[in-house]
């Protein structure tokens, strides 16, 4: 099945440049993963940037501009082949944008609610995560202040925004309040991004709040 | 005079072959001279101060010298890539800019990674299919897509040039995005 909620077009451009932060980074390219219609996008406007770039009119370079740039040629002689991180986590659903990021344990955080802290190479605003439920929970109702990004790995949950299945992109703002109830049958993997407070109501929400706030 | 456009395509990807396989410098040498005028156009166009862009151009085609084992001839194409570098490039010496004045240290000049999106089609399929895509979008959207996209202007700027309101030029961006992707959502 291929998913039929993606990221925000902003998103996938600030991706496609370099621009966004780690956390973002991670959640998109999980999605891409996923995603071929986001992979067509992503690659046809590589082309398209292209046939852009091609068709400017050049701007001439300094005199010995290629001189210089050849006898720096061996200078920045590095770059091999980065070995593949190898995915090793115990994950049903491999992901390969995950593989060089280290996962804690699985977290017991609520009846049939399961959390996991994933680590990025800089700490920042941003914090990612993933959240596993088991099918038929309802999860905490919550409100944030900042940006969210979430993709369902397995399983699905449906909220006012529609149904999201295996690989949909759930691109929340901050004017979103939002209670996911898990669907029957399987049970949910999410990889969450997400910055700013979140506020959480309830139960459950009193159990979340000190994890996510990590 | 031939047209240069219309040779380079292939071309350029096994210029970029022979420079990741062989170390190729007289393949380097035409690759530089057809991208670094290009890639220098793209930045001062973007706003960059004449001779930051020069810098920033021959910074260009050493990553494409060093990364030229990560360009897959089948399924990227040769400008895509370069234009991608490029515009890593432009958005990582803006954010350097920005911090300079806290650690200048913190960015070295190793960009954000280019990792192309994962090949879907054969890139010579694809790169038609896009041709055609782009061809059926309105001038509107096209406008939109190369002001957004392609100059990466913010979209206040936007409004600017074209007089709108921010908010039209919003939901134009987005709607011209939707556009593309069932365009190619359809073809494929
Ligand atoms: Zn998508």
């Amino acid at each position: 099945m291929t998913p039929t909620h993606h990221p925000k077009e902003e998103k996938l451009l600030e991706y496609f440049s370099g621009s966004l932060d780690e956390g973002m980074r991670l959640v998109v390219a999980a999605h891409l993963e996923m995603c071929p219609s986001c992979r067509r996008l992503l690659a046809g406007l590589e082309i398209a940037g292209g046939t852009y770039l091609d068709g400017l009119p050049a701007a001439p370079l300094g005199e010995h501009a290629l001189e210089r740039v050849l006898s720096r040629l061996d200078e920045s002689e590095v770059s091999q082949p980065a070995p593949r991180a190898q995915a090793a986590n115990d994950l049903p659903v491999q992901i390969r944008a995950l593989a060089p990021h280290q996962l804690g344990r699985w977290r017991w955080i609520g009846p049939g609610v399961y959390w996991r802290s994933v680590t990025l190479s800089q700490q920042g605003p941003m914090r990612v995560f993933l959240l596993k439920a088991a099918p038929g929970t309802q999860l905490p109702q919550h409100t944030h202040d900042g940006t969210e990004l979430t993709v369902i790995l397995q399983g699905a949950f449906r909220h006012e925004g529609g149904r999201f299945g295996a690989g949909d992109c759930d691109d929340a703002d901050d004017t979103v309040e939002h209670r996911p109830a898990v669907e029957e049958g399987e049970e949910c993997i999410c990889l969450v991004a997400m910055e700013g407070n979140i506020r959480l109501r309830g139960f459950l929400g009193r159990l979340i709040q000190p994890l996510v706030r990590l | 005079m031939p047209d240069e456009s219309a040779i380079a395509t292939h071309d350029h990807a096994s210029l970029i072959v022979a420079v990741a396989k062989n170390r190729d410098r007289i393949a380097f040498a035409e690759l530089f001279n057809h991208f670094a005028p290009r890639i220098k156009a793209f930045l001062l166009r973007g706003g960059t101060p004449a001779e930051l862009a020069e810098e920033l151009a021959q910074e260009a085609m050493l990553i494409v010298w060093r990364k030229a084992y990560l360009f897959d001839p089948a399924g990227a194409s040769a400008s895509g890539w370069v234009f991608r570098i490029a515009q890593n490039l432009r958005i990582d010496a803006a954010r350097r800019a920005q911090r300079a004045d806290r650690i200048a240290t913190e960015f070295a000049v190793e960009p954000a990674e280019v990792d192309a999106p994962e090949a879907v089609v054969d890139a010579v399929q694809l790169e038609e299919k896009v041709r055609s895509a782009m061809a059926q979008l309105s001038p509107e959207q096209l406008k939109v897509i190369t002001l957004s996209f392609f100059e990466s202007r913010p979209h206040a700027e936007i409004a600017a040039i074209l007089k709108l309101p921010l908010g039209t030029v919003k939901s134009r961006i987005r709607l011209a995005f939707l556009r593309l992707r069932a365009l190619l959502d359809e073809v494929a």
